[in-house]
């Protein structure tokens, strides 16, 4: 087919078609390759959209009963989650989620940050390529040897220093915060490379030290992006969900310490999944709307706050 | 392209077919060469080995075996998704209607357990009610050490939580703080781990890594559970839907054979279903 005679060029066409005549110049089977590439690609685009949307409608479709039958309101705000007797309250759900995220992320984002500062400002080259891949590394270990190892390295040991089970807020604010660390790291990264160069020079031609310039002007100037950084990380803790569910311990209340076991809104749902019907399979597929909830929430506001930054700039 | 798309459709179409074959093959009882055992954690090394020798003395035939939990387990049998359900529980008043068959297995104990370095070596069943109720939280009210209660519990879909609530808590409810472990691996290795920590497992899972308390002073081992002296202990079941037949009525019978109740049943740790009476 390649070997066609090419068409002879046409005579200087004088109308607005112009345009028309010289894509008759492409050979009839590379049109239609580039017209089938364009439609795999958009294929591919469409995939992923209504992906998002079934799992939205389907989780939608069979979590809404719950709503209807026990009230919105009754859902998100009862203190009791005991779904094989009628009570259907993911309060305590709700809070554990966010104590077990806000404690890693006071942990995990100074780590990172400082981590991101270290890797863009301070080291040498030789230093940066071992220490970069290694937090990468962090990112590629799978969710479940991240609990694996909480469970039978770092358990026993809170276990023996501070009493009780080893299970627990702290415990699982360990883990997560080591979780997060590659990812607002890496990002905090970017958005600190992505200052101009100029600023640091300015910085310094002022007499700042090192410090100061990494204080006052850098991180200020790459805020937004650390930021967005934070929110990413946030998003991957409230997330997680098997490491979390081995060293939580799972009791279905808010726990009064940071070494008693506790359950968040992931992990309810893998500890109930296997055995649960009726009510109790629609109030974890509630709980899974809440979740889909949360994270569209975040994704909502990395967007908001990116376009302020710009309209700031 | 097309060509590939056409291959694809193709391995589809056929995949399909052949689900549809192997649906229609289970279907028909007698020519069965393969079954689905499913349910308990407990029951699954029995199953599990048995089904082994199982397919060693009758070459063709499979048994695949997997431990979901009990309730699961009685669940897949109802539905048809399995042959045999294993169960380390009673049915429930509401599993009743499911027509499903009961065929006892083994006799098992349960084993309250805790950190070997507890110098607490028996309690009384009031007591064990107490401490998984939340009432005694340190162990010096039990006249051991000054020392807080670590509660492990087990999942809702166990078993072992089902028989063991029946049998200590009787309508009283667990303590909502506990600790709940999806495995009776796991309730065993946090217990051997934490000094303060009280768990129940099978009998037939108790090492030397914990400590297994007198209950009501008698000890829990195999001459106890025997002659029903110990007061924790429970029947294992095959559950199937309507008497079995085939290859399932083969299997089962083998479980229930001499040679499998006293080599793979003891070896689990549990007791031959013919030295026990059933429980009332």
């Amino acid at each position: 087919m390649n070997d066609l005679p090419q068409a002879p060029a046409p005579e200087p066409d004088p109308t607005p078609y112009a345009v028309d005549s010289s894509l008759s110049t492409i050979s009839k089977a590379t049109y239609f390759k580039e017209a089938a590439l364009k439609n795999l690609f958009l294929l591919c685009a469409c995939v992923a959209v209504a992906g998002v949307g079934l799992i939205f409608l389907f989780v939608g479709l069979k979590g809404w009963p719950i709503f209807a039958k026990v009230g919105i309101w009754e859902f998100l705000s009862g203190a009791k989650w005991y779904p094989t007797k009628g009570f259907f309250g993911i309060l305590p759900l709700i809070v554990n989620s966010l104590l077990a995220m806000a404690g890693a992320l006071v942990l995990g984002a100074p780590l990172a940050i400082g981590t991101a500062v270290f890797l863009s400002e301070v080291a040498s080259p030789k230093v940066r390529e071992l220490v970069r891949p290694a937090v990468e590394l962090l990112a590629g270990i799978p969710s479940v040897v991240y609990g694996f190892f909480g469970l039978v390295l770092l358990r026993p040991i809170i276990a023996q220093l501070f009493g009780g089970l080893g299970f627990g807020l702290f415990t699982v604010w360990i883990i997560l915060a080591v979780m997060i660390l590659p990812t607002i790291a890496a990002l905090t990264e970017d958005a600190l490379r992505s200052v101009p160069e100029g600023i640091r020079e300015a910085s310094y031609a002022m007499g700042a030290t090192k410090w100061q310039t990494i204080w006052r002007v850098l991180l200020p100037a790459a805020k937004i992006g650390i930021i967005d950084a934070i929110i990413l990380g946030m998003g991957r803790a409230i997330g997680e969900t098997m490491a979390v569910v081995m060293v939580a311990g799972n009791a279905r209340v808010i726990p009064d310490g940071i070494f008693k076991p506790f359950l968040t809104l992931t992990t309810v749902i893998v500890m109930d999944m296997p055995y649960a019907s009726g009510d109790h399979r629609t109030a974890l597929f509630g709980v899974a709307i809440i979740l889909f909830i949360i994270s569209m929430l975040f994704v909502a506001s990395i967007r908001v706050i990116s376009r302020f930054g710009k309209e700031m700039s | 392209m097309l060509r590939r798309c056409a291959l694809c459709l193709a391995v589809a179409i056929s995949a399909v077919s052949l689900l549809g074959l192997s649906g229609c093959k289970k279907a028909d009882g007698a020519s069965q060469t393969s079954l689905t055992v499913t349910g308990s954690t407990t029951v699954l090394p029995i199953a599990e080995v048995a089904a082994e020798d199982f397919q060693t003395a009758n070459p063709g035939k499979r048994v695949l075996v997997a431990g979901v939990g009990s309730s699961a387990g009685i669940e897949s049998v109802a539905s048809g998704t399995s042959d045999i359900g294993t169960s380390s529980r009673d049915l429930k008043p509401e599993e009743k209607s499911l027509g499903l068959v009961d065929t006892k297995i083994a006799l098992d104990a349960i084993a309250v357990i805790v950190n070997p370095s507890n110098p607490v070596s028996g309690l009384t069943k009031v007591q064990v009610s107490e401490i998984f109720q939340g009432k005694i939280t340190n162990w010096k009210q039990v006249g051991g050490p000054d020392l807080e209660i670590g509660l492990v519990n087990r999942d809702e879909a166990s078993g072992t939580r089902e028989a063991f609530s029946k049998f200590v808590l009787g309508t009283a409810d667990f303590d909502p703080t506990a600790a709940v472990l999806p495995g009776t691996g796991q309730v065993r290795s946090v217990v051997a781990q934490a000094a303060g920590a009280v768990g129940y497992i099978s009998l037939g899972f108790v090492d030397t890594t914990v400590k297994a308390l007198d209950v009501d002073g008698i000890p829990a081992n195999e001459t106890t559970v025997a002659d029903g002296s110990y007061p924790l202990w429970r029947n294992l079941h095959f559950f199937t839907k309507g008497e079995p037949k085939g290859l399932i009525k083969a299997y089962v019978d083998y479980v229930l054979s001499d040679n499998i109740q006293n080599t793979v049943v003891r070896d689990a740790g549990f007791l031959p279903i013919a030295e026990g009476g059933t429980k009332p």
